[in-house]
């Protein structure tokens, strides 16, 4: 995709919707978001930066100049906010003299297609003949804009390289929703949708995150790339708080297999639906909260909960899922924490029939993290980012009481360090190493090498 | 004829077993047999958990037997099909006994005086209805078909076994069945279903009764009532006792007993009831049945699945000495275990699962020259086929067994909560 789409797409939005809901893993949103940091400062929302976003900063400041002389005409274009609907007519935007290629644009794209990939090589220490090479994913999307209120955000990803029959991969529809703008502040979006819980999960692009792998909170405890079916409010309010709030299809513990490890490696996406023919008789309500009032700032949490066992099994059962995390990027510093929990009902119940096996139902899991990024070297577009990261997690740190001899023991908390660095080529290109050091599972300790792109 | 044969699958697979069939679908099953002799073994759509709400077994219970269901019915009981005029279905699947032996005898007699030995043990034949013709899955796994062996392809195809069988039920042809048929008190019952002049066809003849047995075994609820102990927990209808509490643990826990790894006991993801078999295969090793007659010659083998009489899989050596994993619903009302019936009791069969590989001295005899006979129901070239990974037989000479004698009574405790009758 070349940049002039992109670039189209955040001046329209830096100029038209200033206060349009967040858009997590499409670049031309967090553009919109520098931008309008750059333009609005603390009066607006601002995202917390990245490495490529700083990189993107760095840039945005050298068009600045050619985007004052928009200013007048932005503040214009936000007093005939209140009076959207006649924004179709909005006439395009003047190309920066500084950006030819937008010279050539006769006008603002309604469709952008995005995309981002990764793939990694993981290699044990301790068991070499275990090395792996993984196209983990790759994954196209669109979005596409109806009219000024109205859009339509998809993404479709292959795991794996290759999908049949006789072979491991996956292929997935990660996102599929609409979103329609009702008011200025409050959005309400529909379909398919990532659940805005944890820092990661609604904004998973290689790029975003530290380290080859996606951290084990996120990922065991918080089930990423977690999405629902549903509809959600989105409401983001001139003083940087975003609220998110709706109904969604939730979990399926009638699935649990207690014979195989799944449940115990992650319990949540090891009963994840992802609207494939979900169970849903039982619903979840769910919300987020974040402020990002001070630039460079994100302090936020979220909470799930719902029926899981949707009238098939013999009791019922509601799972519920919260998390608070923080991320601050002062200066060269991207600083961030993270803390889940999970619990699960009457999961005594649901185990009698399963004493004995492999991997019961827990009755709470948890975790938490905390990671600190350096932006240590930069030149030109590259950019290297060291980083730390010590997380602690648990999927099963309690069981309800089964009985003497059949209440399994409660699983010893895994705690991982990462060490690594996140080298950024061009923005949307990032080369990271890393090496993992486990206190449980020694077994798993091992390094990894990964190349992602996204935009 | 493939596209036909699914067809027929699916109206074989379809909810008949379930429901009353309508003259459509009876004359369907009619063309069926026609067509194919009988096929299809019956498909998921029957098995009674799926579809079917926790609050009772499958819909069929109580329900009016289709023509052909209840023809299967007569014919299941009816000794005058038999060379001896002794013997039926029945005689060596009885009901009480969760339709299989009736006795602790390791092969059943039959043949026209009723004094020649079987060569395999009595399979029980209850929850086969959702069981599929055999074949090797994706990951390798044999799976599926009927018999020990697994050489029929349905519920009807085995039924023509027995029939033909010389040491059991004895007849010389198929003439002599549909002769033995014509004359059957049912006979002009059978000649309504299947047209007047059908026993004048006798091939087509041996495939409606076959058609008849299998639809009775998929029609009457008492194949399938899922009517234990057990099940009546999992609808939260009865509670286990401590100690059957314990056997179910010792039965799911993979470092003890491992049962549950070839005999599922949970419900599945559709909420379908565990039919305690994954109808795979496995080596055990059991130990010879100097019981059996055909053992008298040291030189013979049963060798299962890589000795099917068709020879499909002869040249799959690795195979040899495998056998059919069965349901574990009703194991406690059976009266001999394994293929060759070597062992007459649970406990016995359970303490060999435990301590085959850490006391084999108990299991296999000495040779001459005073060396264990290990696994000596196998030729010794295929003798490394026996399953020795999993646990509970992943273990040495010596070692204390995955289950202790207690244990052991426990998980029998357990086992007998998957006897079909429970009363709450």
């Amino acid at each position: 995709m070349s940049r002039p789409l992109p670039l189209l797409l955040f001046l329209e939005t830096a100029l038209i919707q200033p206060c349009i809901p967040p858009q997590p893993r499409l670049r031309p949103h967090r553009l919109a978001a520098a931008v309008s940091l750059a333009l609005l400062g603390p009066l607006t929302t601002a995202h917390a930066q990245t490495a490529s976003e700083a990189e993107l900063m760095r840039r945005l400041d050298s068009l600045a100049a050619e985007v004052g002389q928009l200013k007048a005409q932005l503040g214009v274009m936000q007093q005939q906010r209140d009076a959207a609907a006649a924004a179709a007519s909005t006439p395009p935007v003047p190309a920066p003299a500084a950006a030819p290629p937008l010279a050539a644009a006769p006008a603002t794209p309604a469709t952008v297609l995005t995309s981002y990939g990764e793939i990694n090589y993981t290699r044990p220490q301790r068991s070499s003949q275990n090395a792996q090479a993984d196209l983990r994913r790759f994954v196209l999307g669109y979005q596409h804009r109806l009219d000024d209120k109205t859009k339509i955000v998809t993404e479709l990803e292959v795991e794996h390289s290759v999908t049949s029959a006789s072979d491991p991969g996956e292929v997935a529809v990660e996102q599929a929703y609409v979103e329609h703008q009702i008011t200025p502040t409050w959005a309400v979006r529909g379909g398919l949708f990532l659940m805005p819980m944890g820092l990661l999960n609604e904004n998973h692009e290689p790029a975003a995150f530290f380290g080859v792998e996606r951290n084990f909170v996120e990922t065991a405890i918080i089930p990423s790339t977690w999405r629902e079916g549903g509809v959600q409010m989105v409401g983001q309010f001139d003083n940087g708080l975003t609220l998110q709030a709706g109904v969604s299809t939730g979990f399926d513990l009638t699935k649990w297999d207690a014979t195989s490890t799944g449940g115990a490696e992650s319990p949540l996406g090891s009963i994840h639906q992802e609207l494939a023919l979900a169970k849903a008789r039982d619903l979840a309500l769910f919300g987020a909260l974040n402020w990002r009032g001070v630039p460079g700032l994100q302090i936020g949490g979220g909470v799930f909960s719902g029926g899981a066992t949707h009238g098939q099994a013999l009791a019922s059962a509601r799972i519920t899922l919260w998390d608070v995390h923080a991320r601050w990027t002062p200066g060269k510093w991207d600083l961030s924490a993270l803390l889940s929990r999970g619990n699960i009902s009457n999961s005594a119940a649901l185990n009698a029939p399963l004493v004995g096996s492999a991997t019961l139902i827990p009755k709470t899991f948890d975790g938490g993290y905390v990671q600190a990024g350096y932006h240590l070297w930069q030149q030109g577009s590259y950019a290297l980012t060291p980083f730390l990261r010590w997380e602690r997690f648990n999927t099963a740190s309690s069981y309800a009481d089964l009985g003497p001899g059949l209440t399994p023991p409660v699983r010893p908390a895994e705690r991982v360090l990462s060490v690594g660095a996140n080298f950024q080529l061009t923005p949307g290109v990032v080369v990271k190493a890393d090496w993992q050091r486990f206190s449980q599972n020694r077994d798993a300790d091992r390094s990894s090498l990964g190349l992602g792109w996204s935009f | 004829m493939g596209v036909i044969r699914q067809g027929l699958r699916a109206i074989f697979d379809g909810p008949l077993a379930r429901v009353r069939p309508t003259p459509l679908a009876l004359a369907s099953l009619a063309l069926a047999s026609a067509v194919l002799g009988g096929c299809g073994g019956g498909g998921e759509g029957v098995q009674a958990g799926v579809g079917t709400s926790a609050s009772g077994p499958a819909a069929a219970g109580g329900a009016a037997l289709s023509a052909t269901a209840a023809l299967g019915e007569l014919i299941f009981h009816d000794v005058s099909l038999s060379a001896s005029g002794r013997q039926a279905c029945s005689t060596c699947h009885a009901a009480e006994n969760g339709h299989a032996g009736a006795n602790s005898l390791p092969a059943q007699l039959g043949g026209a005086d009723l004094d020649l030995q079987g060569a395999r043990a009595v399979p029980g034949i209850r929850y086969l209805a959702s069981n599929l013709a055999f074949r090797i899955a994706a990951d390798g796994t044999p799976t599926g078909g009927f018999f020990w062996d697994g050489r029929a392809v349905s519920l009807a195809d085995q039924a023509r076994g027995p029939l033909l069988n010389p040491v059991e039920m004895a007849n010389a042809s198929v003439a002599d069945v549909v002769a033995r048929l014509s004359r059957a008190a049912y006979a002009e019952q059978f000649k309504t279903v299947f047209g007047s002049d059908i026993f004048s066809r006798p091939d087509d003849a041996l495939a409606r009764l076959a058609l008849a047995l299998q639809q009775y075994q998929l029609e009457d609820a008492d194949f399938r009532p899922f009517s234990s102990k057990y099940d009546a927990f999992l609808r939260g209808r009865a509670a286990l006792t401590a100690t059957e509490q314990r056997g179910l643990a010792l039965f799911n826990a993979p470092a003890k007993g491992n049962c549950a790894a070839c005999h599922p006991s949970a419900r599945a993801a559709d909420g379908s009831l565990p039919l305690f078999t994954d109808f795979s295969y496995d080596n055990l090793g059991v130990p010879r049945n100097g019981a059996l007659a055909q053992n008298a010659d040291p030189a013979y083998f049963d060798l299962g699945l890589c000795a099917r009489p068709a020879g499909d899989l002869a040249r799959r050596t690795d195979l040899c000495g495998a056998f059919k994993v069965p349901s574990l619903r009703n194991v406690a009302l059976r009266k001999a275990y394994f293929h060759n019936g070597r062992f007459p009791s649970l406990k016995e069969a359970l303490t060999f699962y435990v301590q085959r590989d850490t006391s084999p001295e108990k299991w296999y005899p000495l040779r001459a020259d005073g060396t264990l006979d290990l696994f000596n129901d196998l030729p010794p070239a295929w003798r490394g086929n026996v399953n020795r990974s999993e646990v509970p037989y992943n273990r040495q000479r010596g070692d204390a067994p995955a289950l202790s004698d207690a244990e052991i009574d426990e998980l029998i405790a357990f086992l007998a909560t998957l006897s079909d009758g429970f009363t709450p």
